[in-house]
Formats: structure tokens, sequence, C-alpha cells
């Protein structure tokens, strides 16, 4: 038998070789670097991985996607500054509004996409390109409840005791909802001392109150919940699954997110975040995207909307969407989020 | 002369001063800084508000509730280990290990489907007809120990049987030659006998309890929350870093003076045998 002796000097060799090995360059990475770009995790992360990763290969760049939600990301940045852990950020206005005052995000150069020019005007951000509308109304299981016709039915209506989830202020599509539910029991869309007092007469709804709209679908498939808060993507990645779920606008609107690709100050790889965001406006990426499970509402103005998707909206009906000022919720989000966050834990 | 073993410490000293140490006196740091400078403010915000001071004790009430159960379920498991054969040895320790070698994550979901309307606890109390409807156990105190208590429950199995596993057998025969009853068996000779096991689970278990973001989140749901969901929150929503430093920081203190009884207890000479 062959003894197997391990020196101090051979284990230092090993621990250098394994060191410098490390920081050799993979012979198959592409040539021209490589973009660690933020999505959503679920339906965007595999959307993304799946149809931009080989667009981007073509163009002579590496993709990572990396999945986190909105606020992660900026927590993320927040965290490094100056070194960002991505190279672009996937997030709505009330965020974006969060990462250009502090200074996280930048400019693009438009001149830099050759997509860009196909986007409808009110996609093309300064700080960079829509790639989607979210547009968020109300999930329910037919099965088990009627279609609900706006947020004071699900108040109002007996059918919907003990069946209705809810998500706390820090969730955008749970702000979004209670912004339109401010406005139908209060004064107006910041009045929350309304959504409070609403909650606290009707306690079986804070029963209903999760962490976050992925955890309301997990619920949703199981049966616990019959109707939840939720974008148009979530209910279509719910059918995907075979499962009963349908989609109502409210009666008082649809409330909307524009979704936009934002490129990190500080990034090291600014040519491939470029190729990263031309190719997710190109209209070979939103043709793809567009299909079921994902139904990403196309901005690429040459991409025609499937059935499926005009079903629940059509291009002429982006403009009479809403659209919540997110300067307001952001002033008081953080108050909103500690009063709610004490009100569901009673 | 005999060579001192101290150079040989250093690499672990560096270590854990780069990497525990510094850190932590980061963490500390960032609690006293405000927007003006130096401050006691985070703290007095954190623990002058009647809710996040409710959130704390719901946190060490999680964490002795898991801790109790545990205790409960791990010494017969341990016992039968005890007195089992080379085979059914085994196959506890086969069974006990198994659960850790999934994710924590994957166990969690998991109990969503156990705790659930149509779950299997809910079908049993129905079919019994001891609940006239089905009930969800999601989103409440009760679910949240029965998922935490399983995913925990290694933590104090391993540490008892690596006890007991150094035992003979013998000391209980020789106690009921002696004219012991069960009972007593139970509390003069293997219950100081398995106490060094005991603290070191109930350490693991308490410190994987009050720690469990992911179990607490997703099981606890919103209405039950405990302090790692508030540091999130602090950090992930509301990106006040220097109030989540103070968190963690009661936190620590707390679970460190709960950590400190503890093992005070499990010292005590009555309860050891030397009374």
């Amino acid at each position: 038998m062959t003894n197997f002796n391990m020196t101090r000097r051979n284990f230092g060799l090993l621990a250098a070789g394994a060191a410098a090995a490390a920081t050799m360059p993979f012979s198959a990475r592409a040539a021209g670097g490589s973009v660690v770009a933020a999505t959503f995790p679920g339906n965007w992360e595999d959307g993304y991985r799946t149809v931009l990763t080989p667009l981007v290969k073509q163009a002579g760049f590496d993709l990572t996607v990396a999945p986190a939600l909105a606020q992660d990301q900026l927590a993320k940045v927040m965290a490094s500054p100056g070194n960002p852990p991505y190279d672009t950020l996937l997030m709505s206005p009330g965020q974006m509004a969060t990462a250009i005052d502090n200074d996280l995000i930048q400019k693009i150069d438009p001149s830099k996409l050759k997509n860009w020019s196909m986007l409808d005007p009110a996609f093309q951000g300064e700080y960079g390109p829509t790639v989607t509308i979210e547009v968020n109304g109300i999930a329910y299981n037919p099965d088990l409840v009627p279609a609900p016709k706006g947020y004071r039915d699900l108040f109002e209506n007996p059918a919907y005791k003990g069946k209705v989830s809810w998500t706390g202020f820090g969730s955008n599509t749970g702000v979004m909802a209670y912004s339109q539910i401010a406005k139908i029991f209060g004064t107006s869309a910041t009045d929350m001392d309304a959504v409070f007092k609403l909650f606290k007469d009707n306690p079986e709804q804070i029963k209903g109150v999760v962490a976050s709209t992925n955890h309301q679908m997990t619920l949703f498939q199981q049966g616990e919940i019959a109707v939840f808060m939720c974008s148009t993507g979530n209910v279509a990645r719910l059918k995907s699954m075979g499962l009963k779920a349908e989609f109502v606008q409210p009666e008082t609107g649809s409330p909307a997110a524009p979704v936009n690709i934002h490129l990190t100050k500080g990034s090291k790889n600014v040519e491939a975040a470029y190729a990263y965001m031309d190719a997710a406006i190109s209209k070979a990426a939103q043709d793809q995207l567009k299909m079921p499970p994902r139904e990403m509402f196309p901005t690429n103005m040459q991409v025609a909307l499937t059935p499926g998707i005009e079903a629940f909206v059509k291009r002429d009906q982006l403009a009479s969407m809403i659209y919540p000022d997110w300067a307001s919720i952001n002033k008081n989000r953080a108050e909103w989020i500690r009063k709610f966050d004490a009100l569901v834990a009673g | 002369m005999k060579a001192s073993g101290f150079p040989y410490v250093i690499p672990m000293l560096l270590l854990s001063v780069a990497f525990f140490a510094t850190p932590l006196a980061v963490l500390i740091g960032f609690s006293f800084i405000g927007p003006d400078g130096l401050t006691l403010n985070n703290y007095g915000r954190f623990l002058g508000d009647a809710f996040n001071y409710r959130v704390l004790m719901n946190t060490a009430k999680l964490g002795l509730q898991t801790v109790a159960s545990t205790t409960l379920l791990g010494i017969p498991i341990a016992l039968l280990y005890w007195h089992s054969g080379k085979t059914a040895r085994q196959v506890i320790i086969f069974l006990t290990l198994i659960p850790m070698l999934t994710s924590n994550v994957v166990r969690t979901f998991a109990w969503i489907v156990i705790l659930g309307r149509q779950g299997p606890i809910s079908e049993t109390f129905v079919a019994l007809g001891l609940a006239g409807q089905p009930f969800s156990l999601m989103s409440t105190e009760l679910g949240l120990v029965l998922a935490m208590c399983q995913i925990d429950l290694p933590l104090i199995i391993l540490p008892l049987i690596a006890i007991l596993s150094r035992t003979p057998v013998q000391f209980t025969e020789a106690a009921q030659v002696s004219g012991a009853g069960p009972w007593r068996i139970f509390v003069t000779v293997l219950l100081p006998m398995m106490l060094p096991g005991l603290l070191a689970g109930w350490i693991l278990v308490f410190a994987s309890t009050s720690s469990s973001f992911v179990t607490q989140a997703v099981i606890g749901g919103a209405r039950n929350v405990y302090v790692p969901q508030l540091i999130y929150r602090e950090v992930g929503t509301l990106f006040d870093w220097s109030m989540a430093s103070a968190i963690a920081v009661v936190l620590l203190l707390s679970t460190g003076i709960l950590l400190v009884a503890m093992t005070m207890i499990s010292r005590h000479r009555r309860l050891v045998g030397h009374a």
C-alpha cells in the first residue's frame, strides 16, 4: 500500500497552486467580458437566463443572471459603494428614485443601443430602457371564489372572508394596491391611516398577510389562499403550472409599474452591460419573452402583442393605467412599513 | 524544556480576528452611528418601542419552546439508541442525519404542505372527528414550533448520543439492583450523565431557532414577527444599517444572557448529582 505523506512544503505548494489556478481566466469565457445582471427571481430569472444569454453571447459577452428582489438589489449595491456586485439593476420607478438619490446608478448613452429607436419614447428613460410594464390587479381561484370587482369587494363581500392574502408595505405590488385602497376608503392615495383602520376593523384580513408575492404564489398553489394582489406575470406563471388562476383589473383601475434596466455606478463591465440592455429590448428577445409562461408586455414597438397579453392589457390602455406617485410613497414608506408590521403582529 | 504550543494557535487566532472579531467590532460600531455622528439613539428607538420589545420576547420564547420540545423528543430517541443493538443504532443515526442532508429551505417549504388545510395534520384531525373542518397551522406559533422542532431535533440528539455511546448500559442496571425505580434512575443517574450533551444541544437549538430567518418568515408569516425579520427589514427594505446593527447587538446580548443562564442551570450542583 502506498503511504500518503503531506509535508508542510507540499501543502504550501498545493495551496499556492490552487490560489494561482483560481486567478486564471477560463478559456470558455467570451473575449469581450462578462456582465452580472440583477433580475427578479422566478419568471424573470428563468426568462432572462434562457432568452438573453445566447443573444449577449452573440455580441461577444457573457451574461450572469443574479436573482434578487429590487429592494435586495438596492441593499447589496448600497453595501458596497464603488464596487457594485451587479453591473445592471432591474427595478421599478420606486427603487429607481432611491437609487438616483443614493448615487447608485448612472445615465446611459443611448447611442450604444442599436435597438433604442424601437422603443416607444415613453420607455426611453435617461437612466435606462424600460423592458416591460407590469400591470397589477387581483389574482383569484375561480373554483373557490367569484371574480372580485375590485378592492372594496375584498373587504365587503363575505365570499372572500378568510381567503385573501396581502403583503407588507415593503412589496411594490402591495404598496400599489394599498395606495388604491387608501383612495377608496380614505381621502387620498397616501391616506394610509384609512388602510390601517380598515385592516384593524377586519382582523380576518390581517391573518392573510405574508412576507412576499412569491410566498403568496406558493400558498395559492397549495389552496391555502384564493385571492392575492398580483401582476399579470404572476397569473401567467400560475396558469402555466396548470393552476386555476385568473386576473382581474380592479374597477378603480390597474396600478402599473414600468420595469427598467439601470447601469450601476462603478460598473467595470460597461460595454457588456450595454450589450445586455440592447439584447433585452431587442425584437428577438421580446418576441420570446412575450410568450407563456412569462407573458411580459413588450416595450419594443415592432413586437406584436399575443392574445394572452391583450386579454390583460392592450397598448392603447397603457396610458390609462394608474402610475403611483413614487416620490410620495418613498417619503412615507418606512413609517408605513413599521406601522403596518406592528398592526399585523398585533 | 517543553516547547510552547502558542505558534500553532496563531493561524486560528488570525482567522478569528479577521473574520469574527473585526466584523463584530464593525457591527457594534455601526450601531452607535446616527445621521449626526455617534449616538445611542438606535438603541433608544429599538428598546423604547413596545412592539420591538415584544418581538424580542417572542424570539426568546420561540427559542425556549423549541429547546423544550426538542429536549422532550430527543431524550427518548437518544435513550432508545443507547439501549439498541448495532443495526438499530445505525438506523437511528441514519434517520437522524438524513434530514440534515436536505436544505433548510426545502424542509421549510415541505412544512407548508404538512401544516396546510389539506395537509396530513388537518386531515387526520378531521378524520378522527377531533376537528369539525379542515384547519391550517400556517402563520401560527404552534406550526412554527412544530417545524423548528423537526428541523433542529438532530442538534440535540447527536450530542446526547455522543455522551451516551461512551457510557455502559450497566449503569442503570447497577441502580436497579440498588433498588432505584425507573423515575429515580432517570433523575439521579441518566439526567446528570446526559447534562453536558443536553447543554450543548440546548445552545445549538436555541441559537439556530432564534436566528432561523427563512423558517420564521415562511411558516410564521407576517403575523409572527421575530428579531431576524426586523434586522432583514431594516437592511433590505428600510436601508437603516445602524438600526439593524443595534437590533443585532441586542439580539446577540439577549441570546448570550439566556445561554449563560442555561449553562448555569446545567452546572447546578444538585442537578449534576454532587449534592
